[in-house]
């Protein structure tokens, strides 16, 4: 049975993927200014300490480890 | 002479990375991540046949964007103040994980992962999910 909690748990994410949506909607509106999420992984991915493409290992680490978490775990 | 009223229509936003190879092109990666995710997906969860396809699909597709074959599609340099938009989902979100794992994350305070795994315990949700994971690297590694 689902409990008060529960409910309020997923409604609560489903908040949130609405806000991804609501954002990434706002950033495709022509002239909209807001960056869209393929921009912010690029700029994320640019970033270096040195040669070393820390920001790129980064997101493509999340990216695996959650395809892991999800499918293999 | 006035000019005309008409506005020149926007460019489209590009779909295919100019000067991509030709296996490259959506026309070919998108049915051969369908079938890698048709196949990724009969592997049931806690298997080493799940893990080493993970790692294969994924090593994969990081081997390839790092390998300089691809064209990177454009980044921008800076990002403008209004990128502070992301972080409402995204901040959101991290606390709502972040209470119901600390509350023990059990079916009355679910975290994602406990949500989800019903789900993907059904083959048709499990690959287009994992259609979705691979869609979503593919997209990565472009940039």
């Amino acid at each position: 049975m689902n409990s008060l909690t529960r409910v309020l748990a997923i409604g609560a994410f489903v908040v949130a993927f609405g806000g991804f949506v609501a954002v990434e909607w706002a950033a495709r509106r022509e002239g909209s200014r807001v960056p869209a999420i393929g921009d912010i992984g690029g700029f994320v991915m640019r970033y270096r300490a040195g040669r070393l493409p820390v920001g790129r290992i980064g997101v493509y680490g999340f990216w695996l480890w959650l395809g892991w978490h999800l499918f293999a775990r | 002479m006035e000019p005309p009223d008409v506005v020149p229509e926007p460019a489209p936003r590009p779909t295919a990375v100019p000067g991509a190879p030709a296996w490259a092109r959506p026309m070919v990666m998108l049915p051969a991540l369908a079938g890698c995710a048709l196949v990724g997906g009969l592997f049931p969860s806690f298997s080493k046949r799940a893990t080493f396809a993970v790692l294969l699909f994924g090593g994969l597709l990081v081997w390839l964007g790092s390998s300089g074959r691809l064209p990177r599609r454009p980044v921008p340099r800076r990002l403008p103040a209004t990128a502070a938009w992301w972080l409402v989902p995204t901040l959101f979100l991290a606390i709502v994980e972040l209470v119901n794992f600390l509350l023990g994350s059990t079916y009355q305070h679910p975290t994602l992962s406990v949500l989800l795994d019903p789900v993907l315990a059904q083959y048709p949700a499990r690959a287009a999910a994992y259609f979705g994971w691979l869609t979503g690297l593919w997209s990565l590694v472009r940039r």
